[in-house]
């Protein structure tokens, strides 16, 4: 448990761009590295936590209470929110002082090729939990394709995704 | 809180989430530690955090339990496994839109790509890609590459 709150606590502060951004890398030490469960399994506690409503951090209690039970889920969401929440609210105040300062605005632009090459890994690793079959492919691109050209809400993605599954695993 | 409410203008609301977004954790959370400390200071910033974690919390637990006790069904485990593939194409989704920003500078989508090919298909771990990804993310920002 002391493993999972110390590893959480350092991914909370690497998180740039929220939670999505630090996905392939819990993913791989919760499933490659350490073994606590496989990869299927955790997408499908990432799965529970998304059709869920309420923010999708919610996850690492998931995963902390698959681990080391109900104690180990809090722990772990602790862990992850803690050390960001108090960088959050020491630095508030600063980055609204900062506002105009020309490394800031440097800063965000050097995060987004960043951000966008960390949140796809993380999608690709959700959605391959058993390598790359076309069944995967398919429900994963029609949900990226939805969510980019259409404005249906993406819980109604997550339930087609649901029927898809059902279908064709 | 900015329409029904008038907490605070859209705007100031906007700039708020700007912040959250750029800080690490999530996203949601940070921002009702910066919203609860302006208004409550830190007791504020923790009632916020707490009132907006515990409910949801419970019903992740809860759907949680219920699976738990389900999982043993092909049928239920197929239905599950199919909305986290697609919750993992949401993520795919939300990557392409951001990435319109970056359409006419092919550096920094050769960047993306490289974290990709590095973290998700090299499995290299995030503490070895963060830090070369950032120099050079910040080295291409710096020369309006990026």
């Amino acid at each position: 448990m002391l493993q999972i709150a110390l590893y959480f606590a350092l991914l909370s502060l690497v998180s740039m761009g929220g939670m999505p951004s630090v996905m392939p890398e819990m993913q791989r030490v919760v499933v490659d590295v350490q073994g606590w469960m496989s990869a299927a399994e955790f997408t499908q506690l990432f799965a529970i936590a998304q059709a869920a409503p309420g923010p999708n951090v919610l996850v690492t209690a998931l995963i902390g209470w698959k681990v080391a039970g109900f104690t180990g889920g809090m722990v772990a969401l602790g862990a992850f929110c803690g050390p960001a929440a108090a960088l959050a609210y020491s630095i508030g105040g600063f980055w609204d002082r900062m506002r105009d300062a020309p490394w800031r605005k440097t800063f965000q632009r050097a995060l987004v090729p960043v951000t966008v090459g960390f949140i796809v890994s993380g999608g690709y690793v959700l959605a391959t939990p058993a390598g790359l079959e076309w069944r995967s492919v398919l429900i994963a691109g029609a949900a990226a394709a939805l969510l980019v050209l259409s404005r249906l809400n993406p819980l109604w993605i997550l339930s087609g995704g649901g029927v898809l599954g059902y279908l064709l695993f | 809180m900015v329409e029904e409410r008038r907490w605070l203008a859209p705007g100031d609301f906007a700039e708020v989430l700007a912040l959250c977004q750029f800080l690490p954790g999530p996203n949601v959370g940070n921002v009702s530690v910066v919203l609860g400390r302006r208004w409550f200071g830190l007791r504020g910033a923790v009632v916020a955090f707490v009132g907006l974690m515990a409910l949801p919390l419970a019903w992740v637990f809860g759907l949680a339990l219920l699976y738990a006790d389900f999982s043993s069904h092909a049928e239920v485990r197929a239905v599950v496994t199919g909305v986290g593939i697609a919750g993992g194409g949401l993520f795919v989704g939300t990557a392409v839109k951001l990435s319109k920003a970056l359409v006419r500078k092919p550096w920094a989508l050769a960047l993306a790509v490289a974290c990709f090919a590095a973290l998700a298909l090299g499995r290299v771990s995030l503490f070895q890609v963060l830090p070369v990804a950032l120099v050079l993310g910040w080295l291409l920002a710096r020369r309006n590459l990026a």
